[in-house]
């Protein structure tokens, strides 16, 4: 027997192979018929008839074949996967230096995506963890966590009465919860030690609304804010349990002190459940009703004007978004419309945009100051894997063509093409998959290492960090897309070589300019992308660091170095009136005693303390366009201010001890509230009128820059603190202490007074007035740091990559180059000839660079300050950086061509 | 006689894998030697010999492959597998073990077992 055929593919050919094997039968059957003498016609019947049931025995020959071949088709399959794998591994351990570089190097870039995504899907995307949080709306600026406004009705910030209103008159919600911010906590358990827990007032249906059930205990009672001050309970975390009770069950219904009053414990929440603001977990939750119990000075239920609470609603089932934003924005306007005042008219009740949006993610502040850093440094990365797969690309390509030989003697053994691009991706799948495992790993230590250093203070922002689902997901996106990357430059070339090339190829060639460059010509044109990409994230670079530069150099108008801030929680306990004007004289006569302090202010919102008044006024004889032209942010400030913070008096003079509640009222404005007001002319003598209360405008001062150092000061007006009667009580009392010297050294001193005045205002709020600045820009910091560290491994890869290409360049022109230095070449012309290729593929990179450098950092333009986007000093110092590095880069591979022995690199292959 | 019943079946399954032990033959020459050393017995109809050397196939006993037959036409030869040859030791064992289980039981002389 001679074999001859393999088995046929295509669809048919089960059916002709077996309707071949069976009329092969009949045929012999019926020749043998005939040869015993048989009529040929009837011979034809009788086999027939002998075979029997032909066509039945047809159709279960055709099922058991076409089964056979399917099964044998996949384990062909897998079989052959199985040897790509097999062939892959055994190619990278056989190339272990290659292998650790592009693992490490992949890993490198995937990790720091996915760092960078999981704290995105931390703090941006992910839902807070309770029932159906897809039909939640949150009504109010989301951001605004922890606000308390007084003096008008808001849009953004409701009050208690509001909220009252609200919930009985929509039709869309089947519940409608509030939260709010509280004082500072001082909680005792027993007697023993204090405790400040992060507590929030909360409406009694809050876990109701939510839906999260109580671990332990029960949560509220839904007539918990029935009446005021009748329900002095909480609920605490699950969390906060295990922290601070180590999950003893003996504290349910016992009894703390908060504030001096009793509270009981009635229930700890189940585990998971950290509140409904992301990044600032929650420990207490004490029934709205109890506000007047810890704050006694302020009765916050009954006012109008005080808005402190965020509101979240569950929607009726079939209600939109979009309904419920309709219906509760018209509901709100008419609450505050039926309720109109003269800071907050009808008209504006009416105009106001009313804050709504899904309540699926919960509250946040950190959300509003993090998702744009978030989602640059993002991009920051983004180019940094594409740098990292260029270089990858150029090393699988580098090896392509060093395995050129191999693939030219499988494929003249027959290997189909198809399945040597296969196995060259099959590699690739293996590097991107180790890769990804390891930066897993990476990202994991990594947001974890991100997260502290956005965190101010030693307290890391409570994130929820961790590898879930969408994650993963990621993850796994940006490697596939790692590999299409990198994986597609040598599958190409491989779908390209061709035995004849191939074996050509091998012959040495010292004529062969047109020919390397067609070699080559992907990896040159990898680095020159590479180059451009460098370039745009070094610009961004420069760009966010000249910006963070600016910011901290800016002349604040104050004394910035020599101030130390003092947070004293007076008002809170008790001192007002005469008591706190006593209790002021006091500090000033004690701070006065400390060596090095060389003068002592106060003022109710401080410098760069976080805190913030607005007030809305009228100027006669200037019309308002909006309502944003007549309110403007304002202090109440002790006397002898301006001279003490450091700041500068332009005109007039400033308040004295006799500006106080007997005298008439009189104003410090800013120079750019003087400017807006009164242009041209000076604002001395000029009124403000407040309600009912006339300012006199006696002094202006240049503008300082009193809570932020990311925006110009803004206009601002200052009062007297001692004016007492005129408007509102200040809520909070913030000394300023100058310095000779080094304000820190004061710290203790400054402790020690406080607390021998008063043990009850010992605080640990007490800050230079630089290090609160810092804080400030803590943000723009940290995104500057990560996006210079960013931009020098871009660098770094970069050159790296542009080293190996001109390395590989050299290694194959060596004989070129040994023919020029024979026939007389020196080695500045073969230095010259390396370092022009070199600085060639930088130029094109830079050509293309720098106009996407300009167009991308367009994108950064918000996180900019007193800096254009399209900053020459920035692009400059880009180009000069990549310049420099390619020159240091091209030097190493130059010199060895020009090192090169004429003779011996003419022999070489 | 039921051409797929089960003892039958086991039988014609058993013979298809003898008549390939020397060597690769197709189906007609096997239907032939089946007839040859059955005296035409077994096989009343050569059509489920097919379904049966296809159902070998499947499961590996046999292995097919194409060839030119003696008298130059193209023909699916049949040829036992590692597989098949185990297979075909163990049947035949089996058969010999019955087969003498069987034939004590028909010629015992008394109705007590001895």
């Amino acid at each position: 027997m001679r074999r001859v055929f393999r088995l046929g593919f295509g669809r048919g050919h089960v059916q002709r192979e077996v309707d071949e094997e069976l009329s092969f039968h009949l045929q012999m059957r019926e020749r043998k018929l005939v040869a015993e003498g048989m009529d040929p016609d009837a011979a034809r019947a009788e086999a027939l008839r002998q075979f029997g049931d032909f066509p039945a025995v047809r159709d279960s020959c055709v099922t058991l074949d076409e089964d056979r071949e399917r099964t044998a088709v996949r384990a062909n399959h897998l079989d052959a996967i199985w040897q790509d794998l097999r062939y892959a591994l055994r190619m990278l351990r056989r190339n272990p230096g290659f292998t650790a570089v592009v693992v490490l190097t992949l890993a490198l870039g995937i990790g720091a995506n996915t760092a960078i995504f999981t704290l995105i899907d931390a703090v941006i995307l992910r839902n807070i963890p309770v029932a159906h949080p897809e039909q939640l709306v949150a009504i109010g600026n989301t951001a605004r966590t922890g606000s308390l406004s007084q003096g008008s009705p808001r849009t953004d910030l409701f009050s208690y009465p509001l909220y009252r209103d609200l919930r009985e008159r929509n039709t869309v919600l089947t519940g409608l919860a509030a939260s709010g911010r509280t004082p500072r906590l001082d909680m005792r358990v027993g007697g023993g030690e204090l405790y400040h827990p992060r507590a929030r007032f909360v409406s009694s249906n809050y876990f109701e609304v939510l839906g999260v059930t109580a671990g332990a205990g029960r949560t509220f009672d839904v007539n918990a804010d029935a009446a005021i001050g009748g329900a002095p309970v909480m609920v605490i975390s699950d969390g906060y349990w295990t922290r601070r009770f180590d999950r003893d069950p003996r504290v349910l219904g016992q009894t703390v002190t908060i504030n001096g009053a009793g509270f009981t414990i009635i229930g700890v929440t189940r585990p998971g459940y950290q509140g409904e603001i992301v990044g600032q977990n929650t420990d207490v939750w004490v029934p709205l009703s109890m506000q007047h119990v810890l704050m006694p000075h302020q009765m916050m239920l009954d006012d109008r004007l005080t808005s402190f609470l965020l509101l979240i609603g569950r929607m009726k089932p079939g209600v939109t978004l979009d309904g419920a934003r309709t219906e509760l924005g018209t509901s709100i306007r008419q609450i505050l419309e039926d309720n109109a005042t003269k800071d907050f008219p009808a008209s504006v009740a009416r105009e106001s945009e009313v804050f709504i949006s899904s309540g699926a993610r919960g509250f946040s502040r950190v959300r509003q100051v993090y998702s744009v850093p978030l989602y640059t440094l993002m991009a920051g990365v983004a180019l940094l894997l594409v740098i990292i797969c260029s270089n990858v690309a150029n090393l699988l390509l580098a090896r392509a063509i060093a395995r050129g030989r191999e693939m030219g003697i499988r494929l003249a053994i027959g290997a189909a093409r198809s399945r040597i691009v296969r196995q060259l991706l099959t590699e690739c799948a293996l590097l991107a998959f180790l890769s990804a495992s390891a930066g897993l790993l990476l990202a994991w230590w990594g947001s974890k290492l991100l997260l502290r250093l956005a965190s101010d203070g030693p307290t890391v922002i409570p994130l929820d960090l961790r590898i879930d689902l969408p994650v993963l997901g990621f993850t796994a996106a940006i490697t596939i897309l790692a590999v299409g990357f990198f994986g597609l430059f040598p599958a190409l070339r491989a779908s390209r070589v061709t035995l004849a090339t191939t074996l050509r190829a091998q012959g040495r060639s010292v004529v062969n300019g047109g020919g390397r460059r067609q070699r080559f010509g992907g990896g040159k044109l990898l680095i020159a992308g590479q180059v451009a990409v460098s370039l745009v994230l070094l610009v961004g670079a420069a760009l966010l660091v000249r910006s963070l530069r600016g910011m901290q150099n800016a002349d604040a108008g104050l004394d910035r170095d020599h101030l130390l801030m003092v947070s004293v929680d007076a008002l809170d306990r008790g001192y007002r009136g005469e008591r706190l004007r006593a209790l002021i004289r006091e500090l000033e006569q004690r701070t006065a005693r400390i060596p090095g302090v060389v003068a002592m202010t106060f003022s109710e919102n401080g410098i760069f303390s976080g805190t913030e008044s607005f007030s809305s006024f009228q100027i006669p004889g200037f019309t308002a366009r909006t309502t944003d032209d007549t309110t403007t942010a304002e202090d109440n400030v002790g006397p002898g201010y301006v001279r003490a913070i450091g700041a500068h008096l332009l005109e007039g003079r400033e308040f004295t001890p006799q500006d106080d509640q007997r005298s008439p009222g009189v104003a410090l404005v800013n120079a750019a509230m003087a400017k807006f007001y009164f242009p041209g002319q000076s604002a001395i003598g000029k009124r403000i009128l407040i309600s009912d209360t006339s300012l006199e405008i006696i002094g202006v001062l240049a503008d300082v820059r009193d809570h932020a150092l990311t925006a110009p000061p803004e206009r601002r007006f200052y009062r007297p603190f001692l004016q007492f009667q005129i408007g509102g009580e200040p809520a909070t009392l913030n000394v300023a202490i100058r310095t000779a010297g080094d304000p820190a050294k004061a710290i203790a001193a400054v402790r020690d007074a406080l607390k021998a005045t008063d043990p009850q205002l010992a605080t640990d709020y007490i800050n230079p007035l630089s290090s609160l600045m810092m804080e400030s820009i803590s943000q723009e910091r940290l995104v500057a740091r990560l996006a210079t560290a960013f931009g020098a491994l871009a660098l770094l890869l970069a050159a790296i990559g542009l080293y190996g290409v001109l390395t590989y360049a050299v290694n194959r022109r060596t004989n070129e180059i040994g023919l020029r230095v024979a026939l007389g070449a020196q080695r500045q012309d073969v230095i010259r000839m390396v370092l022009g290729d070199a600085l060639k593929l930088v130029l094109i990179g830079m050509v293309i660079g720098a106009p996407l450098a300009i167009a991308a950092t367009r994108m950064l333009r918000s996180q900019l300050h007193d800096i254009r986007p399209a900053d020459p000093a920035s692009l400059l110092f880009a180009l000069l950086v990549l310049t420099m590095s390619a020159i240091v880069a091209a030097m190493l591979p130059a010199r060895r061509a020009a090192r090169l022995d004429p003779l011996a690199a003419l022999r070489a292959d | 006689m039921d051409a797929d019943g089960g003892l039958l079946r086991g039988t014609v399954d058993v013979l298809i894998l003898k008549a390939v032990t020397w060597g690769p033959r197709h189906g007609y020459a096997i239907a032939e030697w089946i007839k040859a050393v059955t005296d035409s017995d077994l096989l009343v109809e050569e059509g489920p010999l097919y379904t049966a050397l296809h159902r070998l196939e499947k499961r590996g006993w046999l292995v097919g492959e194409w060839g030119y037959s003696e008298n130059n036409r193209r023909a699916k030869y049949y040829e036992l597998s590692r597989a098949g040859r185990l297979q075909l030791r163990a049947e035949v064992s089996a058969w010999e073990r019955y087969a003498r289980a069987v034939g004590k039981a028909l010629s015992a002389a008394s109705p007590q077992p001895a």
